[in-house]
This record gives C-alpha cells, sequence and structure tokens, in this order.
C-alpha cells in the first residue's frame, strides 16, 4: 500500500450562485459558457436544485463581482438551469495558502476534516 | 483481455436528475477502444455514502468484473464546504482495498483536489476517476495508455493517472511536481 502527495500551486476563485432552479444540467455546458465569459479555466465542483459552485480559475474576487449580473445571466444560458428572482453571487472566495510545514500529519485521507 | 467492465457513477444528483452523467459514455468509449471485445455495464449512480460505495463495488467484484471504475467523490467535498457533496469515493477503496496505490492532490490552501486509487478486490481491478469531465477523460485515457503497456503494475497505472490529471491544472512538466516518497 502506497500513497504520493501532492500540491498544486495555482490560484483559483470559488463562486457560489444561489437562486437558480437546476434540472438535466450538463455540466460541460455551463463550464464552457462561463469560461468563455470569463477567459479562464472553470470547473463545477457542486450542485444541487438550487445552487451551483464552481472553482474559477486565475480571476481575482473583485473582477467577479464587477461582472456579478453578466455571470448570473451567462450561467442562465446553459440548458436545465432557470433564474429565480433571487438569482445572486452569494459567496466568492479566493483560496488563501497555508504553510505545509505547520499542518500535522492526518491519517483520515483528507487534511481539511479537523478544521471543521 | 477484459471480458467485463462495470463502471459507477456516483452522485445523489446524478440520481436525482439535477446533472446528466456525460462521463459514463465517454469513458464507456475509451474502454472500447481499448478492448472493443468486452461487455460494460453501466451500474445505476450510487448515491454519495460510504456503505453504498462499498456494497457496489463489492457486489461487481463478486460478479467477476475484470475492471471497475468509480466517478466522481474524489475529493475533500464536504470535509472543507458544507454546501458541497459528499466525497467518499476515495475513503470507501481505502477501507476495502488490500492491495493498492494512491496519489492526492493538494490545492496551496490545503484542501484535497483528487485523489486517485488504484487497487485490487480478489481479480478485479478497481480505479476511480474524478467527476469534472475533462479531468475524468484525461485521467481514463491516461489509465487505458498505461494499461496497454502494463496491467499488473498499480503504482504506474497510478501515477500515470496522476499526471494526467496535474497536467489540467498547471503548465509545469507534472514530473517536477511529482515527488516519490
Amino acid at each position: 500500500m502506497e500513497d504520493n502527495k501532492i500540491i498544486v500551486q495555482v490560484d483559483k476563485t470559488v463562486i457560489k450562485i444561489t437562486g437558480l432552479n437546476i434540472k438535466g444540467l450538463n455540466l460541460q455546458e455551463v463550464e464552457k459558457i462561463i469560461s468563455n465569459k470569463l477567459k479562464s479555466l472553470v470547473r463545477v465542483i457542486g450542485v444541487t436544485g438550487k445552487t451551483i459552485e464552481m472553482d474559477v480559475y486565475g480571476i481575482e474576487e473583485e473582477d467577479i463581482l464587477k461582472d456579478e449580473r453578466g455571470i448570473i445571466k451567462a450561467v442562465s444560458l446553459a440548458e436545465g438551469i432557470t433564474l429565480s428572482d433571487l438569482a445572486q453571487i452569494s459567496s466568492v472566495k479566493k483560496i488563501k495558502s497555508f504553510d505545509i510545514d505547520h499542518i500535522p500529519e492526518y491519517n483520515g485521507g483528507c487534511r481539511g476534516e479537523r478544521w471543521l | 483481455m477484459l471480458s467485463n467492465v462495470v463502471i459507477i457513477p456516483t452522485g445523489d444528483e446524478l440520481n436525482e436528475g439535477i446533472v446528466l452523467d456525460t462521463d459514463s459514455p465517454m469513458i464507456m468509449q475509451e474502454i472500447i477502444k481499448l478492448d472493443g471485445r468486452c461487455n460494460i455495464l453501466r451500474s445505476q449512480p450510487v448515491y454519495d455514502k460510504e456503505d453504498k460505495i462499498i456494497e457496489c463495488i463489492k457486489s461487481y467484484a463478486a460478479g467477476k468484473a475484470d475492471l471497475i471504475i468509480i466517478i466522481g467523490g474524489s475529493g475533500g467535498g464536504h470535509r472543507y464546504s458544507r454546501t458541497l457533496g459528499k466525497d467518499y469515493t476515495h475513503s470507501a477503496l481505502d477501507l476495502i482495498l488490500e492491495e493498492k496505490h494512491s496519489s492526492e492532490v493538494y490545492g496551496k490552501n490545503g484542501h484535497m483536489w483528487s485523489k486517485l486509487t488504484c487497487g485490487r478486490l480478489n481479480e478485479t481491478l478497481i480505479i476511480n476517476v474524478p467527476g469534472p469531465y475533462d479531468e475524468a477523460r484525461a485521467v481514463i485515457k491516461a489509465f487505458c495508455s498505461a494499461y496497454k503497456n502494463n496491467k499488473d503494475n498499480l503504482k504506474e497505472l497510478n501515477r500515470t493517472m496522476m499526471k494526467a490529471l496535474i497536467e489540467q491544472y498547471v503548465s509545469r512538466e507534472p514530473d517536477s511536481i511529482i515527488q516519490e516518497e
């Protein structure tokens, strides 16, 4: 039994959009639409019937917030998503670096669990 | 030769019809390219519960599958954000595979983005791929390529898959990032 651990040093911002109605969504389509809009790599990381959460690489928080309505409108172009009156970007967070030397070894498979 | 291959998508959002499963058909196509003679079964998506995933894997392994491919649930998910999906594939594999090799990729924030595992349960080779389509495609292509060269070398299979995954995020040569422990 062997394990490798690798750290990738790239910047990304996590965006959460709420107030959506989602059914039968093709994630590739929504990633492509937002990627074209922001000119950056986008990955959807979480979807419920009402929300979508995505990673956007190399874009600052303020640039996303500046174009909130444009991003929401773009998301609504994807088949399977309709907007409610409450549609909004409810969260935008750029990931923060951590110091790997000061994180104790964790044997549960996922280092973040102990931070909750 | 592969006789029986099973693809197991995971995720509550698939079962509830919120998201379409576009990964399974793509993976099926890659497996057909690898060996056009094999039977391929796409399982009903499994809910994100560790015991359900384990039960599903064990039942297909007992049914003499040569290869089981599990899609999704490879990241830290709910362990970092309560709003994210439940990611239990890697922990389920840790519990049932005795012979295995794994690689974990973390972001600079310390969150685990993905853990890829190649292992065996009796005679069945079991691997997992991440849920996002482009990552899943890169990883399964890498697996098929490595499998053709040496299907028994779990470490090499896993390393090749992880290299392909890292290439999705960074432009640097993955070998300069992956360092053997």
